[in-house]
């Protein structure tokens, strides 16, 4: 998040001269969080698709334009950083307009307005107005403007990870008071009758959201134009009645096992498509960016061996989220844009590389030295002798600690759900927002991920038995 | 007049401070058997292991069979490498690849250096395996076979590049006395048949029976070098009657 902020402070911004920027690039790419219901989110009466006020405000004026809208879903504190990284032209997702922002960003003319409220549990009694906010626990995205609120108030503010996290660390009264929007707050109220939590008081606050593009993007003519159209042919009002009249009856919310079963599939799919191919994309990469920095480690030039002791030095003496946001979002500052999937990809190789290859390099060196002396005694060259008599041995010896390796790469995958990569745990994150059963979902979550892992333990000890048949027992 | 397969001319060889070898030259006849004698850190390991550059000397010129160095001057990889595929390496401790069956430890020189037909290089390996006795351990791992047993394979594995000389670094001294007879007798059959053969040992008997020439180095110098009838029937120099004294009567 840190690193988010850098990035923020140090953007530099694209000027954009065409005519109609969007109508001539016929595509609309729209950062959101798709987990801030009922604005942006996996709609489960829409099978789980990406929904809600802003996200059909932003589809509606993609048909205005005649554009394709393709959505980035990517967490409140990255959507900035995200949005200079050049991942999208706008952002969708209830952005209120402050002068502070106007400063950095365009924005087009509002088309939501709302009330901040004052949430509490329901046995609190000690608020009453935004001055009562003073010394009180507030649970926010610390760059929302909600955050702004509640700080100038006086609260403290504890960081989570939008308003679905921050109202479910309120029940569990971890923190004092939630300051939101009013219809966030309401929608979960009327899907959640039984949640220990109450509107306190009212911040007399109204504010505008709008788009927020790039400064000097040029979208903004095109933006109002079609905002205007809605507005002036009925669509924002339809939009608005279909996810903001909170009142309304909403379907029955289903059970929590209906919900596990009806996501069995979906969080299954995210593991096959993304998280299994990121783990063994990235493990095989890294295991050839292994062997060659073990090798230069191991070879008799200076210059090799310092590159390669840097190397392992900077991978394993920084955060792996760290690094992953370094390859996403600091590298398109220097004109680097590398999409999620690869950007993923690229981060955890470089961080197996680096583990790996220390494990590589003792496997090389438990080898005894005959074993050299013997294959350049058949006339073995250095290729030959490692590809031939080392390697095969040294395997027997790398391969338990690196199966380790491979199992904690499976896990640290759900690290890319932080990068925008729609993986296993982040499709949990998107199902779990709306109907708040965290519990059950990342419980299932977390049984996939035991799932593969208990399959490569299995693959791994048959290779083990395979590598041992040539040792005495 | 036999041509000599082996000429060394000045050969030395230091570890940092430690000088091994200072000033070494002989000559070994082709198809004659040659034993290296000498107390420990005389530097006869060293003295051996230089002929196959794995060890190599720091000045003097090796000649083995059509190959020449003069290693006080740089020499080109490739150069190094013809010179050391003129000669076969048997090691004090086997050192055959464990991964390997002990067929594929056999053919692995000549398939995949050599690059012979896989076929014609199995055949070759097994009829050096009836050689030594192993036929029947064709398919057997290192781990499943003794001492005595690891080590005729690692002639074996020698042998099967077809090298001009042959280079043996005491071996039998790691292995179980009762296996020591077994690989001496493979050995003293090569001579006999005629290979030329160099041998760091230990075994003063086997040497006196097999040599046609006997080095004694101490010191880093080969202080004396003749028949086996001359070095060990009736050495000249104090040094060497000591050292065969030592050897012979322990106690």
């Amino acid at each position: 998040m840190l690193l988010a902020a850098l990035i923020l402070t140090a953007c530099g911004s694209s000027t954009n001269t065409s005519k109609d920027p969007i109508k001539s690039a016929g595509v609309l790419r729209v950062g959101t969080e798709g987990v801030y219901a009922p604005y942006s989110f996996h709609d489960p009466s829409q099978g789980g698709q990406l929904a809600g006020y802003d996200v059909d405000v932003a589809r509606a004026v993609g048909e205005k334009l005649g554009v394709d809208v393709e959505f980035v879903e990517t967490s409140w504190d990255s959507i900035f950083a995200a949005l200079e990284a050049n991942r999208f032209d706008i952002v969708a997702n209830e952005v209120t307009i402050t002068d502070e922002r106007k400063a950095k960003y365009d924005f087009s003319e509002p088309y939501s307005i709302s009330e901040g409220v004052i949430v509490t549990r329901k046995d609190d009694n000690s608020i009453k107005s935004l001055a009562d906010l003073k010394g009180k626990r507030a649970a926010e995205s610390p760059t929302s403007n909600w955050a702004e609120v509640a700080r100038k108030a006086g609260a403290e503010i504890e960081s989570v990870d939008g308003f679905t996290q921050a109202i479910s660390v309120l029940n569990d009264g971890r923190v004092d008071v939630v300051v939101n929007d009013n219809i966030s707050v309401l929608a979960y109220q009327a899907e959640h009758p039984d949640a220990p939590i109450k509107i306190a008081a009212k911040t007399d606050e109204r504010s505008n959201q709008g788009f927020a593009a790039r400064k000097n993007s040029g979208l903004v003519p095109e933006l109002n134009k079609a905002l205007d159209e809605l507005r002036t042919d009925g669509t924002l009002t339809k939009i608005s009645q279909r996810y903001l009249d909170v009142d309304l009856s909403k379907a029955a919310p289903r059970s929590t096992w209906q919900l596990i079963l009806d996501n069995l599939w979906p969080l299954a799919r995210a593991a096959i498509e993304k998280t299994i191919p990121l783990t063994i994309i990235s493990f095989v990469i890294g295991l050839v960016i292994a062997l060659a920095v073990a090798l230069a480690r191991l070879s008799s030039n200076v210059i090799l061996t310092n590159i390669a002791r840097f190397y392992i030095s900077i991978i394993r003496g920084t955060p792996l989220l760290v690094q992953l946001f370094i390859v996403f979002f600091a590298l398109p500052q220097i004109g680097v844009k590398i999409d999620p999937f690869p950007a993923a990809v690229i981060a955890f190789s470089l961080n197996v590389g680096g583990y790996a290859a220390e494990i590589i390099r003792s496997a090389i060196q438990s080898i005894p030295k005959g074993q050299w002396e013997a294959a350049e005694t058949i006339g073995l060259n250095y290729v030959g002798a490692l590809r031939r008599i080392i390697l095969p041995q040294a395997s027997r010896v790398a391969v338990p600690p690196l199966s380790n390796t491979l199992i904690s790469l499976v896990k640290d995958t759900s690290l890319a759900s932080t990068i925008l990569v729609t993986e296993l745990f982040r499709t949990a994150q998107n199902v779990a927002a709306p109907t708040f059963e965290f519990f059950a979902l990342y419980g299932t979550a977390a049984l996939y991920y035991w799932i593969i892992c208990l399959v490569l333990s299995f693959g791994q000890s048959r290779f083990e038995r395979r590598l041992e048949r040539y040792v005495a027992r | 007049m036999t041509e000599n397969r082996v000429v060394a001319e000045g050969v030395h060889k230091a570890f940092g401070d430690n000088k091994v070898l200072k000033g070494v030259s002989f000559t070994v006849e082709q198809g004659t058997a040659t034993t290296i004698i000498g107390p420990s850190g005389s530097g006869k390991t060293t003295l051996l292991r230089t002929l196959n550059a794995l060890d190599r000397a720091d000045a003097g010129v090796i000649r083995v069979d059509d190959v020449e160095i003069d290693f006080s001057t740089p020499t080109p990889k490739s150069e190094v490498r013809r010179f050391q595929s003129r000669s076969g390496f048997v090691f004090q401790g086997h050192n055959l690849f464990p991964h390997k069956t002990v067929l594929q430890n056999i053919i692995e020189g000549p398939v995949f250096v050599q690059k012979r037909p896989k076929e014609e290089a199995e055949s070759e390996a097994l009829e050096l395996l009836n050689q030594v006795g192993l036929a029947e351990k064709r398919d057997q791992y290192p781990y499943q076979l003794s001492g005595g047993q690891q080590q005729r394979v690692g002639i074996a594995r020698a042998l099967a590049l077809k090298p001009k000389l042959v280079l043996f670094d005491e071996p039998t001294s790691a292995l179980d006395p009762e296996l020591v007879g077994e690989v001496l007798s493979v050995i003293k059959d090569l001579a006999v048949e005629g290979w030329t053969l160099v041998i760091v040992t230990h075994e003063i008997q086997f040497a006196r029976q097999v040599s046609n020439q006997v080095l004694f180095t101490d010191q880093g110098i080969i202080l004396e070098r003749g028949t086996p009838e001359e070095v060990i029937g009736n050495p000249k120099e104090e040094r060497t009657r000591q050292f065969l004294d030592r050897i012979l009567n322990p106690l």
